[in-house]
This record gives structure tokens, C-alpha cells and sequence, in this order.
């Protein structure tokens, strides 16, 4: 299953839409995960795959290994999805139905 | 002090201290003159220098006197006497009047072994007469700095180990600074206690006279380097209509002039670096020119562009052939910005190649990486400051442009670890106590550096406080203070139990480290209104100093940790955010691991590429240059070879060994970089000869004619595939 990294920081104007992106998704059963910049854990995961504008989303696979990412802007749901259906074929009837 | 300045106001002498002096003795002072035995002496120094009262201090002077009576001593110096009083003072418990009545100085032994023996803890430094006055000065200053200028708490944690101070034998300079060509192109050279004012200069010869002159003034009022920015471009006005024999000419003299500065303080070369562009800088772009005599030439500086660019063809030229006997020059360093518009300018493959093969064949190029919006001005062995929007509203007036850091203070990292014995929480809170404790260390020296520059153009710091364009040369409003940081590598090591490079976890555990010193230093430079900033330090030294004390303070553990042979004593700790010199790792994925980091340093970072013997094609390393810049986010990238220079035949070739390979001499010199310089290996403190022992060259991968489809193949990766 892939995994999908958003990270953000407190004042940034597009990272609300990001948020919800993540919250959104998470309803859907995508594992995502949040980091913030302005703490330690987020700026060192940020720079382990040199994010240098926020809000950036990176989708990676179950290696670890990025598929795609967007940094320094918000993807629609639909463009992320597309990424995601073949990484996650367990998820693909629910997404599938979304996007329906 | 203010209670010394009033006693010493009430004093009166008392007649009993002229009638009990009545020893036949004579104390050697340290004004070269043989006194006789005055007791009143010593009331009147503790009077002056401590708090003591003065029925104390009468009372010393009695007892001292009682004692070199009884003592039948038959020579007795100042500083006998001043030591005699210490332990009176100890022994009444006044421990701060000791303190404050301390003499600074040296043992004869240490004095003796100085003059003898060359000094190693800055391979700049040379050995004779001026680098010795150079270092007994260093001492007195180094001493008086941890009893009068740092707290106690500070000045402990240096002793310690805990942090670094560096320079305190310069503790009354700012650290090192980034200057403007302009500024004397305007104003000239007329610097304060001068005996002669120079106009703005009309030939290049004469305005390389003034910048060579100035570069010495400041290097007396610096403790490192003197950065010049875009020097070809600011040179360019001066240069119109000049031929390719007379530039080269020009291009040399600068280039020996700072190479052969070895004149000034202590000996030492003048720690040079020359910011050089290809490019027009965007920020400079629409500036007036200033031009011969200081007018403004009515064009701006994107009108010189071709004089620019022939100019530092023309160093680059002079670079590649080398000093008399063909080694690389030592000093100045050449920056050259690789910037998006870099890219844009005509030329700029021909341009690259050329300084890819003087990077090849002598190491000297450095390759600073600009992107995007980003502009700074590099110095030292790796320093920068980025200009932010302020820095670039100044461009439009090229001689503000004027920086410094004011100090340098390095956390020793793995005594943080070996502290916090495994312990997640304890390690994150120890530091954020040695980040506070370097932040305590800056406002100390903030404030002494303030307090010389009060005393304006009449004070110690004349030339930093005068004041021609509206404000003074220092400008201390944009003074950066840097915090360092040696062994990343260990601190992880010692935590998670395995080193950066073999292991995703423990990379990523050093990231978060070195995010979490970065936010700290963000939350106090808002907190103190000052610009704290995280920096690579060279460590060329300190990196030695720490593997020492941690083999004295935490062994057995740090002698499992610390790099190098300890049975030599070569011991060393990675420096700053560097992975293990010894790692076998290829170039590429080192430049694009290491660069990680490099976002979150602000005041710059290198990463280095060892060449060893080899010699990579000007067209590979060009490609691996373009590769850094578009794929990484590494700040700054040097290659270095490694030569052997003969003083028997004078002759330099490549690679070190043990004997000339022209005439078989033994009597012979290696050469390569220490840290952000290059220099003599037997100059080298033991530290850093157990590192060059480890530094792992990767000939084969460097040796190929055109590695491009192996380069571009680690770059392109992503950085969730780090090969683990």
C-alpha cells in the first residue's frame, strides 16, 4: 500500500487546503501521515526529501520510494487519486466509487 | 569596578608601610626595572585591581613579606609576588579578588617551546619570529577572554569541552567578515590612524594596491577570512580597452599579491576569498557603475559583462598554471556562483569546463550553488551570508554591502550523547542546553565587541567604527553569530548505535538533530533580535580538541567512538554533518546525502570530494557540477587532489609520497586541503593527519574518462531510495 506524506506549517496560506486533503483521504482508508515544519520531526522529514516549500504532498510507494510529489502546491483530490489506485488495489472499489 | 575607582579615589598612603620596608631586596618588575622592596606595593595593587578593603590588604602584604623575609630567597620577581598574594587571597577564601588579580602569561618552558617548535592548531600559521609574537599575544588574549570577557559558566564549558570558543586569542575582533570592492572604489583608502589618505583609485593597478593594503588592515581587526564579492565584476570598469597580456598581468598580480601576503600579522597569508560570477548578478544588474576616480561611469554593470568575464578567465588562467613551481596557490580562494541565470549566459559551458579542469589539475575551484532567488557572499572555509531583501536593497549601493559574523561557537555533539546515555528526551534537552549556552556566549561577546566600538575612530576598533557613508563600518545590526556543530556522525553513532551512512534510520535520526538545533536557533534570534545561525565549522582544530577531552572524560565508550589510530594519538570526530570520511560511498550520493543537510545551515556548508591521485576529465566533472546544482540541494561543493612538492628540485607532482618522483629526494612536502583551504601536510595537527589517513578516494569512479551515465544515474534516484 503506498503512503502519503503532507506537510505544512502554521502560516502558510495553502496549507489548510492540504490538511483537508490529508483528512479527506484518511476518511477514504489512505494511510497518510502529517508532519509540520515548524517542529523537529517535520523539518527533518521535510529535509530528508528536500521540501523547501510548504505545502508539499508526497506519495510514496511500500518501499518507500516516491512515486510523485507536489511541493509548493495542492494537488486536486482527483489528480492524487489517480496516483494512488495502483498502489493501493484494496482501496481501489471505494476510490473508484469517488471518483464516480 | 566602580567600587575599585572609589577606594582608589579615598586613598591615603600610611606612613607605617614606608617605615617596615626596610628588606635589602630588589624585585624584578615586569617594566624592566629592578625596585626595591616596597610592601605598599602590593596594598596599592590589590587596592587598584580587586575589592578587597584595605585593612586586608595590608594585612597580605604583611604576611607576604614575613614569608620571602623568612624565605631567604635572593631573587624575587613581580610575578613571585603576585603569586604569593594569589594564596593569601586563597586562603581567606576571596576567591573573586584571586580572580581578578590573576597575571596572565606563560611558563618559560612553554615560552621555550614556542620559539622552538611551530605551532599546529592553524596550519596558516607559519613558524617564526612574527607567528611567534603571534601566538604569545593569542595566549595572553585567550587567558584574558576566559577570566574577564565570558562568565564562568562559559568559560568552563570551553575548558570543558562542551563547546568550542574559536579565536579567543582574538578576542577582540569579530570573527570574519564579507567586504565590498566598492567601498574603496568610493571612498578610497583612507583608513584612521593612517599617515597618509589615498583617492579613489584611476588605474586597476592601483585600486588592486588599495584592496591588497585594505585587506591587510582588516585582517587586523578579523580573526579569519576577508571575503570579497563579485570582484570581477566590480574590477570590470577599470578595465575597459585592456588587452589579454595586460589582464593576465592584472589577474596575476592579484593572485600573488594575496598568495604572498605572508608579511603581515603573524606571518600569516591573508585568509582571501574572491566571489566570483559569470553572470551579471541579478542584483547587481542595474547599478551604477563606479569606475576610475570614483565616478560613476553613467553605464550600469550589465554594460561590462564581457570585461567581467574576461577576467576571470583570466584568473582562472593564472590559477591553473600554478605558483612558480607549478603547486596549486594556497590563497585566495575562488568561489564561483552557480546560479539559474548562470545557465542563461552565453559562454557558460566553455566557462565551466576551464574552471572543472583548474579544479581537476590544482583543486582550487569552489563551486557555490545559488538557487533559485538565493544570493550570498561565501568566505572563510565555508561561511556565507545569504542576502535577504534589505541585503538586496543595499545592492543598489554596492559599498554597504558589508557583513560579518562576530563569533563562532561549536557544540561538541558527541558529548551531548554520552551525556544522554541512550535516552531520547535527555539528549533533545542537553541540546537545547548547549544551544543556550552558545547563545549565552554570543550576547558576552556582543557585548565586549560593543564596548571597544564605543570608544568610535579613538578606540581599539578605529577602523571598524569609522563612519563615511552614513554609518559605520561594521555594520553591527547585520552581524551574524554562528553555532557549530562537530561529530553528527558520532553523536548518532553513540545514540542509535550505528553511523549515518549504513543505516536510513540513523541518517534520518542526524536530520532531526541537526532540525532540532535549527529551530532553537530560530527561536532565539527572535527572542534576542540577533541573527543566530547554524554553521559547518571548519574545526580544524576542534575536532581534535573534542576527540581528546572525550577520551579523557568518557572512556572507555568514546574510545570506541572517536575516528582515527589512538595509539598515535591521530584522533578525530567527523566534522559537523559530515558522514564518515572513510565511508566507501561514491561521490554523487555523498555530495546529494551530505547536501541534505544544507538547507538547514544557514551560514554555509560544503561537501568535499576527495580526488587523491586522480584525474577526472574537465567534461565529467562539469557534468557532475550541473548534476549537484539541479539535483541536489548541496550549498557548495570542492575536489581536491593531492600533490608532493620537492624542496630539493622544486618540482610538484601528483599525489603523496614519501619521495620526489623527479629526483628521489626525501626531503619533500604534501600538499591538499585541510579543511576549506589548502596547504602543507606536515603543518597538520595530529587530528587532522588521522583523517586525511582515513579519507576515503574513490579512484575508480574518478578516473573514468566520462562517468556520466554512472552520475546521472545516483542523481536521478529520488532521496527515499538513500542506498542503506
Amino acid at each position: 500500500m503506498g503512503l502519503i506524506k503532507i506537510f505544512t506549517k502554521a502560516k502558510c496560506p495553502k496549507c489548510p487546503a492540504a490538511k483537508e486533503m490529508g483528512t479527506e483521504l484518511k476518511k477514504e482508508g489512505m494511510p497518510v501521515l502529517h508532519y509540520d515544519l515548524d517542529t523537529m520531526d517535520g523539518l527533518a522529514e521535510a529535509s530528508f526529501y528536500s521540501i523547501l516549500s510548504t505545502p508539499s504532498i508526497i506519495i510514496e510507494d511500500e518501499e518507500e520510494r516516491e512515486v510523485v510529489s507536489w511541493r509548493g502546491t495542492v494537488p486536486t483530490l482527483q489528480e492524487v487519486r489517480e496516483y494512488l489506485l495502483p498502489l493501493t488495489p484494496s482501496l481501489s472499489p471505494v476510490l473508484r466509487r469517488r471518483e464516480g | 569596578m566602580a567600587t575599585v575607582i572609589e577606594m582608589k579615589g579615598d586613598y591615603q598612603p600610611f606612613k607605617e608601610e614606608v617605615e617596615t620596608t626596610d628588606m635589602a631586596l630588589f624585585v624584578r618588575t615586569s617594566d624592566e626595572a629592578m625596585l626595591g622592596w616596597d610592601r605598599q606595593r602590593i596594598v596599592d595593587a590589590l587596592i587598584r585591581e580587586t575589592y578587597v578593603d584595605l585593612d586586608t590588604a595590608k594585612e597580605i602584604a604583611r604576611e607576604v613579606e614575613e614569608l620571602i623575609a623568612t624565605s631567604k630567597i635572593k631573587m624575587i620577581t613581580a610575578p613571585l609576588i603576585r603569586e604569593l598574594v594569589d594564596t593569601k587571597l586563597i586562603e581567606r577564601g576571596l576567591e573573586q579578588a584571586r580572580k581578578m588579580h590573576t597575571r596572565l602569561g606563560m611558563p618559560l618552558y612553554d615560552v621555550d617551546q614556542l620559539i622552538l617548535h611551530p605551532n599546529k592548531e592553524n596550519a596558516n600559521v607559519p613558524h617564526g619570529p612574527e607567528a611567534t609574537n603571534l601566538t604569545l599575544a593569542e595566549r595572553i588574549k585567550k587567558e584574558y577572554a576566559l577570566l574577564s570577557v565570558f562568565s564562568q559558566e562559559i568559560a568552563d564549558a570551553h575548558m570543558r569541552g562542551d563547546l568550542h570558543l574559536h579565536d579567543l586569542g582574538f578576542i577582540d575582533r569579530p570573527y570574519c567578515s564579507g567586504q565590498s570592492l566598492e567601498y574603496i572604489k568610493r571612498f578610497g583608502l583612507s583608513l584612521p590612524n593612517s599617515i597618509a589618505m589615498a583617492k579613489p583609485a584611476k588605474h586597476p593597478e592601483v585600486l588592486l594596491a588599495h584592496m591588497v593594503k585594505f585587506a591587510a588592515a582588516l585582517q587586523s581587526h578579523f580573526a579569519g577570512a576577508i571575503g570579497w564579492d563579485s570582484i570581477n565584476l566590480f574590477f570590470a570598469p577599470y578595465l575597459v580597452g585592456m588587452s589579454d597580456r595586460e589582464l593576465e598581468q592584472l589577474a596575476q598580480m592579484m593572485i600573488f599579491e594575496f598568495s604572498q601576503q605572508a608579511v603581515a600579522r603573524g606571518g600569516q597569508a591573508i585568509f582571501t576569498d574572491l566571489n566570483l560570477y559569470w553572470e551579471i548578478p541579478k542584483h547587481f544588474e542595474n547599478v551604477p557603475a563606479i569606475g576610475p576616480g570614483g565616478e560613476l561611469t553613467g553605464k550600469t554593470y550589465s554594460d561590462y559583462s564581457k570585461e567581467s568575464q574576461r577576467f576571470a578567465q583570466a584568473l582562472f588562467d593564472v590559477y591553473q598554471e600554478g605558483d612558480g613551481s607549478g603547486r596549486p596557490f594556497f590563497f585566495p580562494k575562488p568561489l564561483v556562483h552557480i546560479t539559474e541565470k548562470f545557465f542563461q549566459t552565453p559562454g557558460h559551458m566553455d566557462f565551466l569546463h576551464h574552471i572543472c579542469e583548474v579544479a581537476s589539475e590544482k583543486g582550487n575551484t569552489y563551486f557555490v550553488f545559488d538557487r533559485g532567488e538565493t544570493a550570498k557572499i561565501s568566505e572563510c572555509c565555508r561561511l556565507s551570508f545569504k542576502l535577504d531583501q534589505t541585503d538586496l536593497e543595499d545592492a543598489k549601493q554596492p559599498w554597504k554591502m558589508r557583513y560579518c559574523a562576530l563569533q563562532n561557537v561549536t557544540l561538541n555533539l558527541p558529548r551531548i550523547a554520552y551525556l544522554a546515555k541512550g535516552e531520547d528526551a535527555q539528549l533533545f534537552s542537553n541540546i537545547a542546553e548547549f544551544v543556550e549556552m552558545a547563545v549565552k556566549a554570543h550576547l558576552e561577546k556582543k557585548l565586549f565587541i560593543e564596548k571597544l566600538l564605543s570608544l568610535g575612530e579613538k578606540g581599539p576598533l578605529a577602523l571598524l567604527a569609522m563612519n563615511r557613508d552614513g554609518s559605520p563600518y561594521l555594520r553591527m545590526p547585520r552581524a551574524s553569530f554562528l553555532i557549530g556543530m562537530v561529530g553528527l556522525n558520532e553523536l548518532v553513532q553513540i545514540h542509535t548505535g550505528q553511523e549515518m551512512h549504513p543505516s536510513k534510520q540513523a541518517f534520518k535520526f542526524g536530520l532531526k538533530v541537526i532540525a532540532h538545533m535549527k529551530l532553537l536557533v530560530d527561536r532565539f534570534s527572535q527572542r534576542y533580535g540577533m541573527r543566530f545561525v547554524l554553521e559547518q565549522t571548519p574545526a580544524e582544530s576542534t575536532a581534535y580538541r573534542f576527540a581528546k577531552l572525550d577520551l579523557k572524560f568518557h572512556s572507555p565508550k568514546s574510545g570506541h567512538i572517536v575516528k582515527g589510530d589512538i595509539s598515535k594519538g591521530e584522533v578525530y570526530y567527523t566534522n559537523s554533518t559530515y558522514l564518515n570520511n572513510a565511508a566507501v560511498l561514491n561521490p554523487i550520493e555523498r555530495v546529494r546525502q551530505e547536501g541534505l543537510f544544507h538547507p538547514l545551515i544557514e551560514a554555509g556548508a560544503l561537501t568535499h570530494i576527495w580526488l587523491g591521485e586522480a584525474k577526472p576529465s574537465k567534461s565529467s566533472l562539469a557534468n557532475f557540477v550541473m548534476k549537484t546544482f539541479r539535483l541536489t540541494q548541496n550549498d557548495q561543493i570542492a575536489f581536491s587532489p593531492e600533490f608532493t612538492t620537492c624542496n630539493r628540485c622544486n618540482r610538484t607532482n601528483r599525489g603523496l609520497r614519501s619521495s620526489c618522483a623527479y629526483c628521489g629526494s626525501q626531503d619533500v612536502d604534501g600538499i591538499t586541503r585541510i579543511t576549506g583551504y589548502f596547504t602543507k601536510v606536515s603543518s597538520w595537527n595530529k587530528g587532522k593527519i588521522g583523517e586525511l589517513r582515513n579519507r576515503y578516494r574513490n579512484q575508480a569512479f574518478l578516473k573514468g574518462e566520462n562517468d556520466e551515465s554512472s552520475g546521472s544515474a545516483s542523481l536521478e534516484e529520488r532521496p527515499s531510495a538513500l542506498r542503506v
